[in-house]
């Protein structure tokens, strides 16, 4: 639950990381990364492999040792390098969902669940009593007495959840946890967590690679490459306004577009670059620093491929269809634009011979320019 | 659902410095007992080698390098031991390559039984192989011998008390270590790189050679140098069968030095620590083939090879698996058997040649009596207090993150590299001046068994407790268990199978010891295979037999009874 | 009586030794135990013979530990024989050859450990050295008076001669035929004997004694033609004997009588040879240890060993047959008594004592060690 926002109390941050340094060995995985959770809000952190996410999450959760910076949970530091400050894992108060969920083979459901509970040397009738709560809201109350390694991988997700918030601790932690299903399944428990962690109003701090998965259950995002943050900001920031174009470029689906400012040409609010081929298309700077060479990103989407020519008069450019891929839902459009392919996503319509002239269309407030 | 936040209290929070949990505690207690184990008596061993004073005085009152120049006046002893070692060594990779082979790669019928009964002439120990392969094939008196005089040969067929007569029998009886490294090595390899051979169209031959060949000689590589290395530091075979000739081995000849008037312990000391000096090298050579993991034998999966259709092969390979078992088991049984039974023994014995005597004799001889139960009762502590002792290194040096645990880990393999008889050398030194009277004790075998197993112990349980995901520690943890708790709930009962895989081999393991044991047996603690070799030394040929049939059935039956109770206690499935 | 002809202890040799070594000062315990002497305690009489001990606090004391040179069956059968009479009192024994042995015991006892009852040993010299180093528990065994002076230590009252061990040549008559059979000491060097004969290692005490006779008879360049015959060397005469009834070896230079008896029982194909030049012999040594942790039983043993009924043991097990020299022994089992050998003991014990070191050395060299 968030605290209502008001000008003289801003909410305060539930988790802070401060300039977080992690290393393996020689290898540096995490450089120095700072961002904060506020309380009751999930906070995605998104980036390829080997972009230091898990490791982040893992330092947070106390599971690895940080080389230097701080980490504040509730205002006191779990972890600080300045002050010679490091609480073990269990006594964060904090609670992990495992990518492999972790549950134990040796335990039924029932006594995987009730573990945390009976850490904390709950009553047995209150540890009946919330287990099968917690089962109840992940419906897997008629497994209680199951045996835990003869459960399938989805129903072992949800027991690990189940577990994970049994003990109604103050932060959830996941750690990849729908990698391992199968795509229908992914998409189902997607919605299932965010709606669980709505209910429960933990804050969570997610990892995964799949942007689908951070766009649909984030409060914010974190971007992360090379153990280095590239952006920092809500689902629809992160997806229409990349920062830069790695963002932009992982976020996916986006068409970089490279080319001279034209500073003569800019109109309104409108910026315009010249593209090497000579086109010249006219966009929004969104704040970025604007320089002599511009690069800018147009998410496939907006493309519009339409066989008459439209009525405006910017950014509308006659153009040749080069390949077409039907992925059900919508058609990729693959598109000659100058020394450029462009692609465009377009919902289901007639098929589009290849080699067909078309017409190119884009919304300049649809043309984003990136910080580098 | 109520949700209330659960905020790190001041109490929770400890400085890093002085952090003193269970963890640590355990952790840093366990490897002190290891490192006092090992360092303290190699500290002896070393200084014995550098005393060049008076032997007779103690400590020692002068130092140098004296000793380690005397060994060059035994250049035959080093010749001998690198003869015995190295054609031991082809034996046994020759024989376990073959038998690897054939139990992974072929549909020879009855593959499982075979590799179950490979363990066989581990269990019978290398001192039975020696007994029974010396009454074979003794030039004069040997079984074999004297059947081929009796179908008309001449002189004698076989010398069995000859440098390859010994390695013959140490790669029979220690060769199974290697069958065991490169069936593994064998079971590691994807079978997918031979399919892909086929497919393009190479012939079987030629993808033995060119793919299956190249791919397992690592793993053979490394497990020649482990053998190799073994096999330097192989006693039991080369003391029945080369002392009589007087030809020694490097570490028959450190016993013997140690045993004989006036003793020369200097030397002895001088060639333990050049032998312990080569081994380590060895295996430190080993390591870095086989890269890091290399204890625990098969890492991550195991993939299941491809299995070659022989035709009417499979009777000849079938054949050789009985011959090698035949020669390796039953055989020396039988041998063993028939010799006991008769007064002296012959091959073809008279009617008033057979006798009970000898079973009689043994029966009331200490090496029976007070020798089985010492055994026994040794084999149970050295398996309890081992399992608990050396999964807590296991755990520290594989699974926790103190620091130094590299440190530890390089403690506990280190006894790997010491021959048995030469840490023993060290332990009779080490604790005969200790303020506590455990010296000529069981408590000193105890003590002398834990060390040289701590090897054999740690990496057992590493190779379960590597097969844990540390996800399943880790969930414990987050869920706010303590170190003791979770090692409690989740750890332990996860190993239970694997904890228990080790406490029988250390039990067996400590039964068939040796090396250390001969060194270090007092009055009040006689134990099995040394009392073996006292008999051998000090009665007949047929008593000794007996004695040995004896305490291998004793023994035996003990393991079946542990092994039948454990499976009750023990075994329920993970994934 | 039959006397033990061209012995060359002569009793004079063994007070000059005895004397010179009362004159050092005893370690330790020696002195309350001379008190304990000093009392002269009247003895009792226990089943057939007497003693000093106090039988109820040995049979209290329960265990007697036992160190012997002889091979497990033969010393198993000692202390078989002393548990079927005191069957409250349980043995338990280490066997090693002597010098081993000797060693061990001196090792044990400059680390503070007193483990030790009683020690038999095959040779006359560590004990002089033990009893020198204060070893040995004072104790004046009634039966003693049934030994001549020469077969107790000296001064009496530290060790006794429990028997002697003597040796001739033995060969196998399968494997030799008559003409080739060894006769005279000199015959062992034959070189036909090369690989196939054997002898005892140097820890043995019978060994060091053959060592030294044959030597002082036939000059030190006896034993270095000797080592060119590669013989093979064992801790036990049973080894030697196993041996030498399968024709592993043809010839043993060390073919200890009693071992001859055993083995020709058990139908072993064997022949002895008793070189006209004499037999070397060695005397079997037994003495209770100072410091012992039972010293009654100690004591009883002693008595045990050295009576009537001990001696007859020790004539009569399979394993031991020893030649007995108490005064009124009877016959050993196959009807000969020590008297009818012409036995070599050292003629200087002294010099045989100090040469141990050059025997060890040339023994060991010519073993390969």
């Amino acid at each position: 639950m968030q605290a209502p926002l008001s000008a003289s109390s801003p909410p305060k941050p539930h988790i802070e990381v401060d300039h977080l340094v992690v290393n393996f060995g020689h290898v540096p995985a995490v450089r120095g990364v700072s961002f904060s959770v506020l309380p009751g809000e999930q906070l995605t952190l998104l980036g390829p492999s080997g972009c230091g996410k898990t490791t982040t999450l893992r330092a947070v959760a106390g599971l690895e040792q940080p080389a230097s910076g701080e980490i504040r949970i509730a205002g006191v530091p779990a972890y600080s390098s300045a002050r010679g400050i490091n609480v073990p894992a269990e006594k964060r108060g904090l609670s992990m969902v495992f990518q492999s969920y972790a549950i134990w083979p040796h335990m039924t459901v029932f006594d995987n669940v009730a573990y945390g509970l009976r850490v904390r040397r709950t009553s047995a009738p209150k540890i009946a009593e919330k287990v099968n709560d917690a089962l109840d809201m992940v419906q897997m109350r008629e497994f209680a007495s199951r045996r835990a390694a003869q459960l399938s991988g989805g129903q072992q997700q949800r027991v690990a959840l189940a577990r994970a918030f049994v003990f109604s601790p103050a932060v959830l932690l996941f750690d990849e946890p729908l990698s391992n299903l199968d795509a229908k399944l992914r998409a189902d428990m997607r919605i299932e967590l965010r709606d669980l962690q709505h209910r429960l109003g933990i804050t969570s701090v997610y990892v995964t690679h799949d942007l689908e998965e951070a766009l649909a259950m984030s409060d914010r995002i974190v971007v992360m490459r090379d153990g280095l943050i590239e952006q920092v900001g809500t689902p629809d920031e992160i997806y229409s306004l990349p920062r830069s174009v790695f963002v932009a470029d992982f976020i996916g689906s986006a068409n970089l577009i490279r080319g001279r400012y034209r500073p003569d040409l800019a109109t309104d609010n409108l910026i315009a670059l010249e593209t090497p081929a000579g086109h010249v298309i006219y966009g929004m700077a969104y704040g970025r620093p604007v320089g002599s060479e511009l690069v800018v990103s147009v998410r496939t989407v907006h493309l519009g491929i339409s066989s008459e020519r439209p009525a405006r008069t910017q950014n509308v450019w006659p153009v040749r269809v080069e390949q077409t891929v039907f992925q059900g839902d919508f058609t990729q459009v693959h598109v000659g634009w100058g020394d450029q392919r462009l692609v465009a996503r377009c919902a289901a319509m007639e098929p589009i011979a290849v080699g067909r002239e078309v017409y190119l269309t884009i919304e300049p407030r649809r043309v984003v320019l990136l910080g580098e | 659902m109520e949700r209330h936040a659960r905020p790190v209290t001041g109490s929770a929070v400890q400085s890093a410095g002085s952090l003193v949990s269970a963890q640590k505690m355990a952790g840093y207690g366990v490897a002190a007992v290891a490192a006092v184990l090992v360092v303290y008596p190699v500290f002896f061993l070393l200084q014995a080698s550098l005393d060049v004073g008076d032997p007779q005085v103690r400590p020692p009152s002068a130092y140098g390098l004296d000793n380690f120049g005397g060994l060059f006046q035994f250049p035959q002893i080093l010749l001998n031991t690198l003869t015995v070692s190295l054609a031991a060594t082809v034996m046994a990779l020759l024989f376990g390559f073959v038998m690897a082979w054939i139990l992974s790669r072929t549909n020879v019928p009855g593959r499982r039984l075979f590799e179950q009964l490979m363990i066989m002439p581990y269990y019978l120990t290398p001192l039975l192989g020696a007994l029974a392969w010396g009454l074979l094939g003794a030039p004069e008196s040997g079984f074999i011998n004297e059947i081929w005089r009796a179908l008309g040969g001449r002189g004698y067929l076989i010398d069995i008390n000859t440098a390859y007569g010994i390695a013959w029998v140490m790669a029979l009886f220690e060769g199974s270590v290697a069958f065991v490294m490169i069936a593994a090595v064998m079971k590691s390899m994807d079978p997918a790189f031979e399919e892909a051979s086929q497919i393009i169209g190479a012939s079987r031959i030629r993808t033995m050679l060119r793919i299956t060949l190249p791919l397992v000689a690592p793993g053979v590589l490394g497990a020649a140098i482990f053998v190799f290395a073994e096999m330097l530091g192989s006693f039991a075979v080369a003391l029945v069968l080369g002392l009589p000739s007087r030809y020694y081995v490097v570490t028959t000849a450190i016993y013997q030095l140690v045993q004989q008037y006036p003793p020369k312990i200097q030397t002895a000391a001088a060639m333990g620590v050049s032998l312990f000096a080569v081994m380590f090298v060895m295996l430190f050579v080993y390591r870095r083939i086989v890269m890091a993991g290399s204890y625990v034998t098969i890492t991550g999966k195991a993939f299941r090879p491809r299995v070659i259709d022989v035709g009417p092969l499979r009777l000849v390979l079938l054949g050789i698996c009985v011959l090698y078992l035949f020669a390796a088991v039953a055989l020396p049984l039988v041998t063993l058997l028939y010799a006991s039974l008769q007064k002296i023994a012959v091959i073809f014995p008279a009617a008033e040649n057979w006798t009970l005597d000898n079973f009689r004799t043994a029966m009331s001889m200490n090496a029976v009596r007070s020798a089985l139960g010492n055994s026994l009762l040794l084999g149970f502590g050295t398996a309890t207090i081992g399992v608990l002792l050396m999964g807590l290194l296991a755990w520290v040096i594989y699974r926790s993150r103190l620091p130094g645990s590299g440190l530890i880990e390089y403690v506990v393999m280190f006894p790997q590299a010491v021959p048995r008889l030469v840490f023993a050398f060290g332990l009779m030194w080490a604790w005969v001046v200790f303020p506590i009277p455990i010296y000529g004790t069981i408590w000193l075998l105890l003590i002398a068994y834990l060390t040289v197993f701590l090897p054999l112990g740690v990496r057992t349980i590493a190779g379960v407790m590597l097969q844990i995901d540390k996800s399943l520690e880790e969930c414990a943890q987050m869920c706010g268990a303590s170190w003791a708790f979770r090692m409690r709930t989740v750890t332990v009962p996860l190993l239970r199978p694997g904890l228990i895989a080790a406490w029988l081999l250390l039990f067996i393991a400590s039964i068939r010891e040796l090396g250390a044991s001969i060194l270090l047996m007092g009055p009040h603690s006689k134990v099995i295979t040394p009392s073996i070799v006292e008999s051998w030394f000090g009665t007949s040929s047929e008593l000794t037999a007996a004695l040995a049939l004896i305490q291998t059935l004793v023994v035996a039956l003990a393991i079946i009874v542990l092994i039948a109770v454990t499976r009750r206690i023990g075994a329920h499935p993970i994934d | 009586m039959a006397d033990i002809e061209n012995e060359k202890v002569t009793r004079r040799r063994l007070l000059t030794v005895g004397s010179a070594i009362t004159a050092v000062p005893f370690i330790g315990m020696a002195a309350p135990s001379v008190l304990t002497q000093a009392r002269a305690k009247s003895p009792t009489k226990v089943l057939d013979f007497l003693t000093n001990a106090d039988v109820a606090k040995a049979e209290q004391e329960g265990q007697l530990v036992f160190y012997c040179h002889e091979n497990e069956a033969g010393t198993a059968g000692i202390v078989e024989g002393f548990h079927n009479d005191f069957p409250k009192i349980n043995t338990s024994y280490v066997r090693a050859q002597t010098g081993a042995l000797y060693n061990k015991i001196l090792s044990e006892r400059s680390a503070g450990r007193f483990d030790v009852d009683v020690i038999q040993l095959s040779d006359l010299a560590p004990a002089v050295d033990f009893q020198h180093k204060g070893g040995y528990e004072l104790y004046e065994s009634p039966e003693a008076s049934a030994y001549k002076a020469e077969h107790l230590s000296s001064p009496a009252g530290s060790f006794f001669w429990t028997g002697v061990d003597f040796a001739g040549i033995t060969y196998n008559k399968s494997k030799v035929t008559p003409q080739e059979a060894p006769k005279s000491w000199h015959d062992i060097l034959d070189p036909r004997w090369k690989g196939a004969i054997s002898c005892k290692i140097s820890a043995s005490g019978l060994q060091f004694v053959q060592w030294y006779t044959l030597r002082k008879l036939y000059g030190p360049d006896f034993w270095k033609k000797f080592a060119n015959q590669k013989p093979h060397a064992f801790d036990s005469r049973v080894q030697l004997f196993d041996r030498l009834a399968k024709g592993d070896d043809k010839v043993t230079a060390i073919g200890e009588y009693p071992a001859y008896i055993l083995f020709k029982g058990k139908g072993a194909n064997v022949e002895f040879v008793a070189p006209a030049d004499g037999l070397p012999a060695t005397p079997l040594i037994v003495g209770a240890v100072s410091k012992a942790p039972h010293p009654e039983a100690a004591k009883l043993f002693v008595d045990w060993a050295m009576s009537k009924r001990g001696q007859a043991w020790y004539q009569t097990n399979p394993n031991l047959y020893y030649g007995s020299v108490r005064t009124d022994a009877p016959p050993m089992p196959t009807g000969v008594r020590l008297g009818d050998f012409k036995l070599l003991y050292p003629s200087d014990w002294d010099e045989y004592m100090a040469s141990r070191d050059v025997f060890a050395k040339e023994w060991n060299g010519m073993l390969g060690l």
